[in-house]
């Protein structure tokens, strides 16, 4: 059963609202600004995208939706609501949870799940994975041990992974690779998240596992009606699979719309320039459109937009001082931060 | 048969001689003794690359793919004889002669490195951390007793150059460097010996994608300057497609398919390669891809399916196909299939 993010019914109600998100990481040298000011939401049954390069702050994010930022990161403003269902107009905001309170540890892995690019550093060397599925199963919702055994059996099963009712009792270290990776989708999913956050599922797996997991996942997303959100550096991944993408770019996001205007019309030039880098598997280009430059430095204090340095565009003496551009929305539903659009 | 004599590539007039195979493999095989384990492995060998057989014209770059455990990386490290393979011929054209290069002794074997460089996939673990730039580019040339002193410097200082690096940047240590960079660094190190073929090991793969495109121009425009010929290994089909001129597909070992570029995307033989295709995603929404995805997984090369490696996964599988191993066959020209349907399946 394969489904077409761009035809699937999508609701325009929240499930995650992320509004003025600042993530700092408090180090030796200095202040890094991780996430600088982020918002964006992600819809009730959506594939929302996240996409930047390293450095961004987009697994950053995501950890912080999580509450899982590594010390010394700390979440310094922001508010990240998550809202019940379409009645619920306030939501919870999941930056205020106290840690380790009941209330952060039941939407941690029960409301919202997270699956990694690395199974191997998601599952306990030690313990075999049916016994930690088990372990996420009756920590929300069903103590009984023989029922949540079930549940991890049909979850493995699922998922695709063959001999479910034996794997479930092998370790992490018995699966291949790609088996590793559905066991760590089983157990997310175990407890019917109402989102999944994807931080790089795929990068780490062989193009012909990538297809099969992003189909498994396309799958499950349909008959479980979550949502996603899906950050990744590939925009292969976030064409197939998304509804909405946010471009991120130095801590910030730079650009978000549908996928089909991304691709289309990208607007901001960062996006632009990234579309026009990448060698497509259709035709063979000349000499690839480079951009120059590079990422500025996480210490770095950079004037005005982060890209300015970088961009065909910049405008002397308005791109290169003062604050950045804030994020606007250019035309309908697509939004940019940058200042070639700000007569309009 | 091992020594041989210094030859200078840079500047050769190409002609039929120098030009066409570079580099001839034929039949190379790389075993690994195996234990038996109760993950099902039998005792005995594994064979990592089997039965190979590939060439490379000078100033071509051949792109070896495949997924993992499929034998390219085995490949390339046997062609330096960075591994020392089981069996099969590596001749290395010289001029007018060809080098057998499993027959070379230490000596010349050490006087050959300075024709065929690597390139590492891991920006990171591929520079010592505590050799500066300068230190790093300069050991192949103080290895060989190239230069020294004063021309040492300058030599580095060229190289960095080329590779689009400030030279001011000599005394620094890699961390100061972004991966980009380090690439670069890495680059300028294998062109410090001027040599005729550079193995690039998934040269651009742990890179960010906007650092992808300056990494590949620069090695375009490189081979472009210097006659470069490459071996480029990677598994990222759309740069395979943008920089090679010949591929060679490998899957569990064996070569699936050999073609030119164009002709492989535009019409693959193997079942594989055409699902390989099909697999990547595409940047682009508007794209329709009918296919089902490939289920099964790349076999364990200690645990190998009897047959064509390939069918317990192939759509197309038959009895035939589960019990008698294809041979490579040259279905066209230049066009080589190790599958008993080439030609005869709607891919």
């Amino acid at each position: 059963m394969k489904t077409d993010p761009q035809t699937t019914q999508v609701q325009t109600s929240p499930i995650l609202t992320v509004e003025d998100l600042h993530v700092h990481f408090q180090l030796d040298q200095g202040v890094v600004r991780a996430v600088d000011g982020i918002s964006f939401q992600v819809n009730q049954g959506e594939v929302a995208g996240l996409i930047g390069e390293s450095g961004c702050g987009k697994s950053v994010t995501a950890q912080a939706v999580m509450r899982i930022v590594p010390k010394p990161g700390k979440i310094v403003e922001g508010r990240i609501l998550l809202y019940e269902g379409e009645d619920d107009a306030e939501g919870v905001d999941v930056a205020k949870l106290p840690r380790n309170s009941p209330e952060l540890r039941s939407v941690r892995g029960g409301d919202i799940s997270m699956i990694f690019q690395e199974p191997m550093t998601t599952f306990s060397p030690v313990h075999t994975v049916g016994n930690q599925i088990m372990e996420a199963i009756r920590g929300h919702g069903e103590p009984d041990k023989e029922r949540a055994r079930k549940i991890a059996v049909d979850m493995l099963d699922r998922v695709g992974i063959p001999r479910a009712d034996e794997r479930v009792d092998a370790f992490a270290f018995q699966l291949s690779g790609g088996m590793r990776q559905r066991a760590m989708i089983a157990m997310a999913l175990a407890t019917r998240p109402r989102m999944l956050i994807a931080d790089e599922p795929t990068t780490a797996l062989d193009v012909t596992m990538q297809a099969q997991i992003l189909a498994l996942m396309k799958d499950l997303q349909a008959e479980f009606g979550m949502a996603i959100l899906m950050i990744t550096h590939d925009l292969g991944v976030i064409a197939e699979s998304c509804h909405r993408v946010s471009v991120m770019y130095w801590g910030k996001i730079v650009e978000s719309t549908t996928v089909k205007e991304l691709f289309a019309k990208p607007l901001h030039p960062y996006t632009q320039a990234l579309l026009e880098s990448i060698p497509r598997m259709e035709k063979r280009e000349g000499k690839l459109k480079m951009i120059r430059g590079s990422v500025p430095e996480p210490f770095a204090k950079v004037p005005g937009c982060p890209f300015h340095a970088r961009c065909d565009h910049a405008i002397k003496g308005k791109c290169d001082v003062g604050a950045p551009p804030e994020l606007r929305e250019i035309q309908p539903d697509h939004w940019a931060a940058c200042w070639l659009y700000e007569s309009e | 048969m091992g020594r041989f004599v210094t030859c200078h590539y840079i500047g050769t007039p190409l002609n039929a001689e120098t030009t066409h195979n570079l580099l001839t493999v034929t039949g190379l095989t790389k075993e690994y003794p195996a234990r038996a384990t109760f993950f099902g492995r039998k005792a005995g060998v594994v064979r990592a690359v089997d039965d190979v057989s590939f060439h490379i014209d000078r100033g071509e770059s051949l792109g070896l793919v495949g997924e993992s455990g499929c034998g390219k990386t085995t490949t390339a490290r046997c062609v330096l004889r960075a591994v020392e393979p089981t069996a099969g011929q590596i001749l290395f054209r010289d001029g007018e002669r060809d080098v057998d290069v499993r027959a070379l002794d230490r000596n010349a074997l050490r006087e050959f490195r300075k024709y065929m460089q690597l390139i590492f996939q891991d920006p990171y673990s591929s520079l010592n951390p505590r050799m500066t730039v300068l230190e790093i580019i300069a050991e192949p040339l103080i290895v060989h007793g190239v230069s020294r002193g004063r021309e040492l410097k300058d030599r580095v200082r060229d190289l960095m150059k080329q590779v689009g690096l400030d030279e001011r940047y000599l005394n620094r240590y890699p961390h100061a460097f972004s991966g980009g960079q380090r690439q670069r660094i890495g680059i300028a190190r294998a062109l410090a010996l001027n040599p005729a073929l550079i193995v690039a090991d998934e040269a651009v793969s742990a890179l960010d994608v906007s650092m992808q495109a300056q990494i590949l121009n620069l090695l375009e425009e490189l081979q472009d300057e210097f006659g470069l010929t490459y071996l480029f290994i990677a598994h990222d089909l759309s740069v395979v497609r943008h920089f090679t001129t010949r591929v060679v597909v490998m899957y569990a070992g064996r070569v699936a398919e050999s073609a030119a570029t164009e002709e492989l995307f535009a019409n693959p033989l193997h079942p594989y390669t055409a699902a390989l295709l099909a697999s990547a995603p595409r940047p682009d929404p508007g794209h329709q891809e009918a296919h089902v995805p490939l289920s099964g997984e790349v076999p364990d090369p200690g645990n190998m399916p009897g047959g064509c490696p390939f069918h317990p996964r192939c759509p197309f599988a038959t009895d035939r196909c589960k019990s008698e191993r294809p041979e490579v066959r040259e279905i066209r020209p230049g066009r080589q299939v190790s599958c008993h349907f080439a030609g005869e399946l709607e891919l």
